[in-house]
């Protein structure tokens, strides 16, 4: 289990880390995300021992890793740009940890092969330039490179930014798996939300150096703790003043700010067991995404609301129309 | 208190020999001697005095030097600029035919320069030479002598200045948004009108960094006003050579060389200013290629093309003439006279197989390699430490190594001269002058600036992750350097080193003021044949050594920079 326990970090006179107390459970695909600069990349960092906090401590199984050494820590890392040393060939780059520890070259071998072969390597392969393979089997060496060292704790900063948006979901599918294969404590920094919730077992959402939200993906996404936390992740609608003191009454707060998200707005009815509130309204924007429309909706007095709808022949509608807006009112976030 | 001390005991032993190395050689020879110029000059009696000053004022010769190396200077820029940027006009920019032949031709400057060039131009243009033999054929009142002076080191300083043009221009009119050319077009404009108003204004910043360039090139001439000024028209460093051989006018000479290294910095600070402030920078989110431009003007193509060939006549001659009589004998040599029968490889045979005669060769490559390999080992140490730390110590390092880069190369050679003449403590009180160490010392020095510059982008290059990754995969400092960056940087250093090994092969300015009368480097030995009493069998070893300079330098510019742009072009 990893703790951080009140880490502060610190350049100069930015405080880029206030004090962050954050557990991390053996085996967990546990995701650091968060906008650019929020410091998701400086914690990993910290763990990882290219960073020394200003303060705290960082425990490793109740060990105390806080000024241990990189290479000591037993921490294995995959970079965004996946750092492949260009000089040198894929079995090289594998067994670069290894020559250090100065492993004989009969299991040395033995150990490269066999982590080559579980990440899906192929014997071609190990002996080609890294300059030489795709995207997606760079990526396979950077972790085999991190994972032949047996780390107890793999961490991966954005490594699949770089990449196109095929790809990118391709291999979120391969790490996940590879993950799963391999049962090691993973965590994981990106910004991208989707990521974050197809790849986790666990997320923490920053902003501006503070874990605002700790919890599965569903909890972030449907019990999203703060207003932060409720616009990073998916879409929603900020509900005008007028409908949360209005129809939405029993149900909201007026003096807070509400949200509901686009999927919870539809221009159908749900199922009974769900409570609706019914507006009037006019299309006044559709825009088609392939498997869903989105609709802006004029509700006239209650501001305009968006909602997205699984595209069907039966139900499509257009630009003009007038429709009746049901609002899953048991899905309102609501924040002071 | 405890971070510092606990971040000072993690660095190795290793490292802090290296910093006091750095430490050391900065100090003692970067430093130290140009500092000692000024104490030399000013307090070399025991006490201050301007008697240097007033020496230099009242010495009509050194006066009359400062005049005209002003004056060359100034008719350099007009003409290196006038030719420089016909060359790159006429082979990127305008539609010629035989462009690219043209272009071969104007490249030879960069396959010989300096002294060999110079040495080479008097050889075809001299009293007794080729062009000059056919001239008074063609014209029996042709003043044979007609080649010396201002003119012939102007005519000569022009050819071997436009290589930098060549380079240069080259890049810049290539990174030329050929969109704006074409919106220029589109608005009627015509092909002259956009050449003035659309492509030089681009180019602008690059030709004022090379006009200044040039301008101290100009300056700071040795080679050319020293073989062909005669003595009417003498320049600054001809001048503090003949001061710095006399033992009552050290100080003159290092005053003069102080005035160019004064004159040097006012101007390097001026480019810098100007290349902050001045360039352009496209604002196209998709740049396209220049497309070459017909010249729709059917007088103006016939003139451009001919002036065009008649420069690659200019160009190509002395190189073709330099190799034609390098296979001939004494004779046809002294007489300017090309016969197929009298054709013969003896001359090569001689280099190759007598010592005498391979010695200046074997004494040059000596100095090129062991200089151009211990410059790129100091800079690549200078550059680990800049890439490892940004603080003020090491923004010191930087500018420190960067000095020689503000001085002419004879005011190091006079720094050099004046400081290790006598024993200092710095260097365990061994005296330099006379030693071979002076110039491999020198050599090294003056090549730093720029290998520096080369290294140390190569190394910022370098993604940073590498080094983490390496640290994190558990390699010491030392380990990683040696099998991760190290061999990234590796083939640029390389480039670097063959470059400086190609410079100081045939390096005449600085060997002049500091070389080993009995090591005599080519670039003497060049330059003494073409003195009026030289042997033709001198002279015949000289085109020799002319030739096989001209086939290494090509071969290291082909290796540095034509693979690299074949592979960019693939």
């Amino acid at each position: 289990m990893i703790t951080f326990k009140d880490i502060h970090i610190q350049f100069g006179e930015l405080s880029v880390i206030p004090g962050l107390n954050l557990q991390i459970r053996e085996g967990e695909f546990f995701t650091f995300l968060g906008p650019s600069g929020c410091g998701k990349t400086t914690i990993l960092r910290s763990l990882v021992g290219f960073i020394n906090p200003s303060g705290g401590q960082i425990l490793l199984n109740d060990r105390d890793i806080t000024n241990v050494p990189i290479e000591k820590r037993g921490i294995s890392m995959v970079f965004q740009s996946y750092a492949l040393f260009p000089t040198l060939n894929v079995y090289e780059n594998i067994a670069f940890g290894l020559r250090v520890q100065k492993i004989p070259s009969a299991r040395l071998d033995e150990e490269v092969r066999d982590i080559a072969r579980k990440v899906d390597l192929s014997e071609e392969q190990l002996f080609k330039k890294v300059s030489e393979l795709s995207g997606g089997q760079q990526q396979r060496v950077a972790i085999a490179r991190a994972l032949v060292l047996k780390p107890s704790i793999l961490a991966l900063d954005e490594p699949l930014s770089n990449l196109d948006a095929k790809l990118r979901v391709q291999l979120r599918n391969e790490l996940k798996s590879l993950q799963k294969k391999f049962g090691i404590t993973t965590i994981y920094v990106t910004h991208d939300q989707e990521e974050a919730l197809t790849l986790s077992d666990r997320i923490a959402v920053f902003h501006k150096g503070v874990a605002e939200q700790v919890g599965t993906p569903q909890e972030i996404y449907n019990h999203s703790a703060t207003e932060f936390v409720c616009n990073f992740i998916g879409s929603s609608n900020r509900l005008d003043p007028a409908l949360a003191g209005g129809p939405l009454k029993p149900w909201a707060d007026p003096g807070k700010n509400v949200y509901i998200r686009h999927e919870k707005v539809s221009l159908h009815p749900f199922s009974s067991e769900e409570t609706a509130v019914v507006l009037k309204g006019r299309i006044v924007e559709q825009e088609f995404y392939g498997i869903y429309t989105k609709y802006t909706i004029d509700t006239g007095g209650y501001g305009m609301l968006k909602s997205v709808e699984i595209v069907n022949s039966l139900n499509s509608r257009s630009a003009g129309d007038e429709v009746e807006v049901y609002l899953n009112v048991q899905d309102i976030l609501q924040y002071d | 208190m405890t971070k510092i001390r606990s971040a000072l005991s993690s660095i190795p032993v290793a490292a802090w020999l290296m910093y006091a190395f750095l430490g050391w050689f900065i100090v003692a020879f970067l430093i130290y001697p140009n500092l000692n110029v000024y104490y030399e000059i000013f307090w070399g009696g025991g006490s201050f005095s301007l008697d240097a000053v007033h020496k230099l004022i009242s010495s009509e010769r050194a006066m009359k030097s400062l005049y005209n190396s002003f004056i060359l200077a100034l008719s350099l820029v007009v003409t290196v600029n006038l030719v420089g940027i016909f060359l790159v006009l006429v082979t990127e920019y305008f539609e010629i035919k035989g462009a690219k032949i043209l272009r071969l031709g104007y490249f030879t400057t960069l396959v010989y320069s300096g002294v060999v060039l110079v040495s080479g131009y008097k050889f075809i243009y001299g009293d007794s030479g080729f062009i000059t033999r056919v001239l008074s054929h063609l014209f029996p009142a042709f003043n044979v002598n007609w080649f010396h002076g201002y003119g012939a080191v102007l005519f000569v300083m022009t050819f071997a200045c436009t290589s930098n043009h060549v380079i240069f221009l080259t890049n810049a009119i290539r990174k030329l948004d050929f969109q704006t050319v074409e919106a220029a077009k589109n608005m009627g404009a015509s092909t002259f009108y956009i050449l003035r108003r659309v492509v030089l204004p681009v180019l602008k910043p690059t030709i004022f960094a090379l006009t200044v360039l040039l301008f101290l090139t100009g300056l700071g001439a040795t080679s050319a006003p020293l073989i062909l000024g005669g003595s009417e028209f003498q320049t600054i460093t001809p001048m503090i050579l003949t001061f710095a051989r006399s033992v009552t006018s050290k100080d003159l000479a290092a005053l003069l060389a102080l005035v160019l290294g004064v004159a040097t910095l006012l101007l390097l600070t001026l480019m810098i200013r100007f290349e902050k402030n001045g360039n352009f920078m496209s604002v196209s989110k998709v740049k396209s290629a220049l497309v070459k431009q017909k010249i729709n003007n059917r007088i103006g193509n016939v003139l451009v093309h001919t002036a065009a060939y008649l420069l690659f006549v200019i160009y190509i001659i002395p190189v073709v003439l330099i190799i034609l009589f390098s296979f001939t004998d004494a004779r046809s040599i002294s007489t300017a006279m090309l016969s197929p029968g009298e054709f013969t490889l003896d001359n090569y045979i001689t280099v190759f197989s007598n010592m005498s005669a391979f010695k200046p060769y074997l004494v040059s490559i000596c100095y090129a390699a062991v200089a151009s390999l211990a410059v790129v080992v100091l800079t690549l140490m200078a550059s680990r430490i800049l890439h490892k730390f940004n603080n003020i110590w090491s923004r010191t390092l930087e500018y420190a190594l960067l000095i020689p880069w503000m001085l002419p190369s004879t005011l190091i050679a006079i720094g050099l001269i004046v400081t290790f003449d006598t024993p200092k403590p710095i260097l365990g009180n061994t005296v330099l002058l006379g030693t071979l160490w002076l110039l491999l010392i020198a050599y090294v020095i003056v090549h730093i600036p720029f290998t520096l510059r080369m290294v140390k982008a190569s190394f910022f290059s370098i993604d940073g992750n590498l080094e983490d990754a390496a640290k994190n995969l558990g390699a010491r400092s030392f380990y990683s350097f040696r099998r991760v960056l190290l061999p990234i940087i590796l083939p640029s250093a390389l480039a670097v080193l063959a470059l400086n090994f190609n410079n100081i092969l045939a390096d005449y300015d600085l060997t002049v003021f500091l070389y080993h009368p009995l090591y005599q480097p080519l670039g003497i030995v060049i330059k003494n044949s073409t003195d009026a009493q030289a042997l033709a069998d001198t002279q015949a070893l000289t085109l020799v050594y002319s030739v096989i300079l001209m086939i290494m330098s090509a071969i290291t510019l082909y290796g540095v920079y034509g693979r690299s742009s074949r592979s960019k072009t693939k």
